[in-house]
């Protein structure tokens, strides 16, 4: 081996940048290592907690400085132009993390009632949480396809053990086991998906893979052997890609398991799933579209438009027929998928005036600046759906310790009994639905509708208008019965909070936090709009 | 037969030929075969013995632990044959064996950890 290659082989590691994931992993690996060594097992829920919030200040010293990357191509092996790198921090990858490291904190301050009352094993949970939330830091700074791949994995697979952990209820084993075959299926088709695309770019780096779709740097030796069917393949490497990760997000129509699982899964765990595994799902699906699809944006563009309006209706519709709170919740996680998704679908339409099509004739477009608002857009309204979400999760934790059943129904009264309780569920469902007590909600709302109308898919606003409308019936009409008095026919009425054990005061200062959060961000929404990846990928 | 989509042409006719000879066979003998069934031919065939008990057997479900560990130090190894064979080559170093020492320790905190947990004993 020539010894200028050898000096190349061991790189550097900027440490500091990949700070918060290490640090949690060597938490992670402690916790689990701690736990048969010690006899009283609260110390663990301290220790995660603060591991979690040590990580929360990497990030924060990391958002003060100028952004960083690392594990870097060797500039010998880049190929002309910059060479590409696999870790990324910057705004967007900041705030991602910033967001996962927050509802970690939500979600364990939830948790730590639960895991006594529940007998769940308190040092595998723990593990396997903080490891998931590892997963989600790095996958918010990966900037190529294997990376994205390993991360995403390492979110799920601890979630599928969290899902059953309780052992003894066969509804949790079930929802686990259905949850683990979607997930595994939905990663082998976008591991196809993902060799397709390799095959016809050459590249896993996603700035790479964007320049060679782009028509920029098509290497020799794949215009030799793939030649005019190039297209025809990225296309379908792309599809496959995304219907991946409509898996992960609960799209329709691969939203199925997301119902069950929820139903099943511990609370803490449902709520964890229903953000942080829905949040690093779009933080990938973001990078991979926005920064390494764009040039197909004229074939996925218009696929996704019609996926983000079935998503939404479907989700919410059944969502009207629901009694069951967590399965009310887990529907219209799913319909906000599909809000989530519509600016990315509408972006195309925006510059090109109606560019897309259908796919096989779709131009390859020569400027990536065309997602910038898009990619804003959904990144805000992940981050906003996050803090309401996580809200409302907290508040049917602490009512769910009284009445397993969990049906709407128990709720009736709550804000006369428990007016904290009360008034917090409604102004949650509220946020949810889109209405103004905090403005999170509205300011996501306005932000995907402008990019849906000034994107000239009126269609898919006039679905989202409607859409809007039906998710303000059930919201409200839940957040009315936690005001609403005895009924007639009841000979027995007694709410939630009457002759109850108080709220366990840390999932108290959860449902703090998430409101805090709302708040903040109603007051500051600069603080999530605007972020997205394509700080270098403009350029190219 | 030639261009990308050409070339799938070659595994498909040849996945094609393959079910057609199985298939052909299995065809040819039914259709040839005497078929004289008693209660002694019908039962299942194992090498020549009468079959004992029900298809449905019991195994120590304790077997998996020792599966799992097996699996974590087989896949140790395969890590680290690639890299025996090239950390004394120049550019190494002393970084790319403290690097296999952190990958063992993971490694080792898991064995670690079902030591702990008593996975380790025989019951």
């Amino acid at each position: 081996m020539p010894a200028s290659v050898a000096q190349g082989v061991v790189q550097g590691v900027d440490l500091l940048a990949i700070a918060p994931p290490l640090w949690l992993a060597l938490a992670a690996i402690a916790i689990l290592i701690a736990d048969p060594f010690l006899r009283r097992r609260r110390p663990l829920d301290y220790a995660s907690l603060a591991s979690v919030l040590v990580g929360l200040g990497f990030v924060v010293a990391l958002a003060v400085g100028q952004d960083r990357r690392t594990f870097c191509v060797p500039p010998g092996l880049a190929r002309g132009g910059p060479a590409p790198c696999s870790y990324v921090v910057d705004d967007f990858t900041l705030l991602f993390q910033g967001l996962v490291l927050l509802a970690a904190v939500v979600v364990l301050l939830m948790a730590t009632p639960e895991v006594h009352a529940s007998r769940l094993p308190p040092g595998e949970f723990h593990f396997l949480l903080l490891a998931s939330v590892t997963g989600a830091l790095t996958l918010a700074a990966s900037r190529d396809l294997i990376s994205l791949v390993v991360s995403l994995e390492v979110v799920s697979l601890p979630v599928f053990a969290l899902t059953a952990l309780r052992r003894y209820d066969g509804r949790a084993s079930e929802a686990g086991l259905k949850m683990f075959l979607v997930s595994v299926v939905s990663t082998a088709v976008m591991l196809f998906g993902i060799s397709l695309v390799y095959g016809v770019t050459g590249a896993v780096h996603l700035e790479r893979i964007a320049l060679v779709l782009a028509d920029a740097a098509v290497p020799q030796t794949i215009e030799a052997t793939v030649g005019p069917a190039r297209p025809l393949v990225g296309a379908v490497g792309i599809m496959l890609v995304l219907a991946g990760f409509g898996f992960k997000v609960a799209a329709v129509p691969f939203h199925f398991w997301a119902p069950d699982t929820y139903q099943g899964a511990p609370l803490p765990v449902a709520a964890f799933l229903s953000v942080v595994s829905k949040a690093a799902g779009f933080a990938g699906l973001v990078l991979v579209l926005v920064v390494g699809f764009w040039p197909y944006g004229g074939a996925w563009g218009p696929l996704l438009a019609v996926i983000a309006a079935v998503t939404m209706s479907l989700g919410n519709l059944v969502a009207l027929r629901q009694r069951h709170a967590v399965r009310l919740l887990a529907w219209s996680s799913i319909a906000q998928s599909g809000y989530m998704l519509a600016p990315l679908g509408a972006a195309l339409t925006v510059a090109g005036g109606g560019a897309g099509g259908d796919a096989g004739a779709a131009p390859v477009l020569r400027d990536a600046a065309v997602f910038l608002d898009a990619a804003g857009a959904t990144v805000a309204y992940v981050a906003i759906y996050a803090a309401m979400n996580l809200g409302a999760f907290a508040v049917v934790a602490a009512v769910a310790r009284h009445r397993p059943r969990n049906n709407l129904e128990d709720y009736r009264g709550l804000a006369r009994t428990n007016p904290l309780l009360g008034v917090a569920l409604a102004f949650f469902l509220a946020c949810l639905a889109g209405l103004p007590p905090g403005l999170a909600g509205l300011f996501a709302k306005i932000v995907v509708f402008r990019a849906a109308v000034s994107g000239s898919l009126s269609w898919l606003a006039i679905v989202m208008a409607i859409n809007t409308a039906i998710g303000l019936y059930y919201y409200l009409a839940w957040a009315g019965l936690a005001f609403a008095g005895r009924r007639e026919r009841d000979e027995v009425w007694r709410p939630v909070g009457v002759e109850d054990t108080p709220v366990p005061p840390t999932v108290g200062i959860a449902i703090g936090v998430a409101a805090a959060a709302t708040i903040v961000i109603s007051v500051a929404p600069e603080l999530v709009l605007h972020v997205t990846p394509l700080a270098v990928a403009a350029t190219g | 037969m030639d261009g990308y989509f050409g070339s799938y042409l070659v595994v498909a006719l040849l996945a094609g030929l393959g079910v057609a000879v199985v298939g052909g066979a299995f065809t040819a003998g039914r259709l040839l075969r005497a078929q004289r069934p008693t209660p002694e031919k019908l039962i299942t065939y194992e090498c020549g013995v009468d079959p004992v008990g029900e298809g449905w057997a019991q195994s120590y479900v304790r077997y998996y632990v020792f599966a799992y560990l097996y699996v974590v130090f087989a896949v140790d190894a395969v890590f680290l044959f690639p890299w025996a064979t090239v950390f004394a080559a120049p550019g190494y170093g002393a970084v790319t064996l403290v690097e296999m020492f952190v990958f063992l320790g993971i490694i080792a905190v898991g064995l670690l950890y079902a030591w702990k947990k008593g996975v380790l004993t025989w019951v």
